[in-house]
């Protein structure tokens, strides 16, 4: 097995890939990361992201134009609880540059910043209502996880984990979900969303980017984290986001339904298993 | 009638006759032996029209009725269409196969 590590999209990528002699498929599978990256940030005013958020619309290129695509059918799928349309919220709550730069407390942060703006898409045309600006820093990297999948797959069975978002190809893998919880996955994705990462304090409250679109602040919600199986990253950052957003019980009873394999850890710490899984 | 005036009103009878007569005989007051049997290529062509009006009213009527079911199919296919739409939105996504193991794990998730 080879394994492969390096920085991109704000996170630790790592790269597995269960061949020999893979230097070409690891080495390609990274320049997709850092191309996606330069596309999808809302940190760099360069990119296309940051295009689109400055004029309000744009012909987009392919990459953009499918994290949308996908971004608006979660939202879709979700009843709105997945919202790309929380940047200015997220911004407004403090997270206005890269996370290792945000300094440790700050100002009390702005009341809640209103979310689900109209998001519009006409052949290769974005078009975002006014005010409206998106962030597609989760669902990016579920889709960068997908992309360097796809191309890792070539040189062998592989497993992309983009801090947490996780694509599968080929056999199945071991994953760690907690410290006495290994899941094994043939394909798929996994991704996990929660508090316990992302956070910082302003004013001396705790903040975090998991933004509730109906408040437009950080979700006050009873979990820690949710972790959710589904058929590819992109899938399982949409519902794990969303998952997170419900609660435990809600996100219990949801999993149950949908016989969607979660794992959730409440703030009590206590591991609740659902969808199957238990 | 030895009379001028007589001669002058006699001449001018004759020709008001003579013009009256003409203009009788041009304007063709009796029928005709064409007018009495027309024309058998116009008989044909008026007939052909009257089937044409009638085949036309008849097509109509057809075009009507499956323009009217194929209206009907239609809706009932959309219908279908957003039913499964509504469906696939509502449905998860299939779970790939997944189980709880005691080996040792490749790789951890955490949040992202």
């Amino acid at each position: 097995m080879t394994r492969r590590t390096f920085r991109a999209m704000g996170t630790d990528v790592e790269l597995l890939v269960q061949a020999a002699e893979a230097d070409g498929g690891l080495a390609a599978a990274e320049a997709e990361f850092h191309r996606l990256e330069r596309l999808l940030t809302r940190f760099d005013p360069a990119s296309e992201l940051s295009q689109l958020n400055e004029k309000g619309s744009l012909e987009a290129g392919p990459d953009l134009l499918e994290v949308v695509r996908h971004a608006l059918a979660g939202r879709s799928e979700t009843a709105g609880r997945f919202d790309p349309t929380v940047h200015d919220a997220v911004v407004e709550a403090g997270y206005d540059r890269t996370f290792g730069e945000l300094p440790d407390d700050g100002p009390v942060p702005a009341a809640g910043t209103p979310c689900g703006g109209a998001v519009r898409i006409d052949g290769n045309l974005i078009e975002l209502d006014d005010g409206v600006r998106i962030d597609l820093g989760g669902i990016g990297k579920g889709y960068a996880a997908e992309k360097a999948a796809t191309i890792l797959a070539a040189a062998g069975p592989c497993l992309v984990n983009a801090g947490g978002d996780i694509a599968l190809r080929g056999i199945p893998w071991t994953i760690a979900v907690q410290p006495q919880l290994t899941l094994e996955l043939a394909g798929g994705g996994l991704a996990t969303s929660g508090r316990d990462r992302r956070a910082w304090r302003r004013a001396g409250r705790e903040l975090h980017h998991l933004i509730d679109p109906v408040t437009g602040e950080p979700a006050a919600c009873d979990l820690l984290r949710a972790t959710v199986i589904a058929p590819d990253a992109i899938q399982a950052e949409i519902w794990a986001k969303a998952l997170f957003l419900a609660g435990s019980h809600a996100a219990v009873a949801e999993a149950d339904a949908q016989q969607l394999p979660r794992v959730l850890v409440t703030r009590s710490g206590e591991t609740r298993l659902a969808g199957g899984l238990g | 009638m030895t009379s001028p005036t007589g001669r002058v009103y006699a001449t001018a009878l004759t020709f008001f006759v003579f013009f009256l007569t003409w203009a009788f005989v041009a304007a063709h007051p009796w029928p005709t032996s064409a007018a009495a049997a027309p024309d058998p290529r116009l008989k044909a062509l008026a007939a052909r029209e009257q089937k044409l009006r009638r085949e036309s009213i008849a097509t109509q009527r057809i075009v009507k009725r499956r323009w009217a079911a194929y209206q009907a199919q239609l809706a009932e296919r959309n219908s279908q269409l957003a039913a499964a739409e509504a469906a696939a939105a509502a449905a998860p996504p299939a779970a790939p196969s997944v189980q709880i193991v005691s080996q040792p794990a490749a790789t951890a998730t955490s949040s992202s």
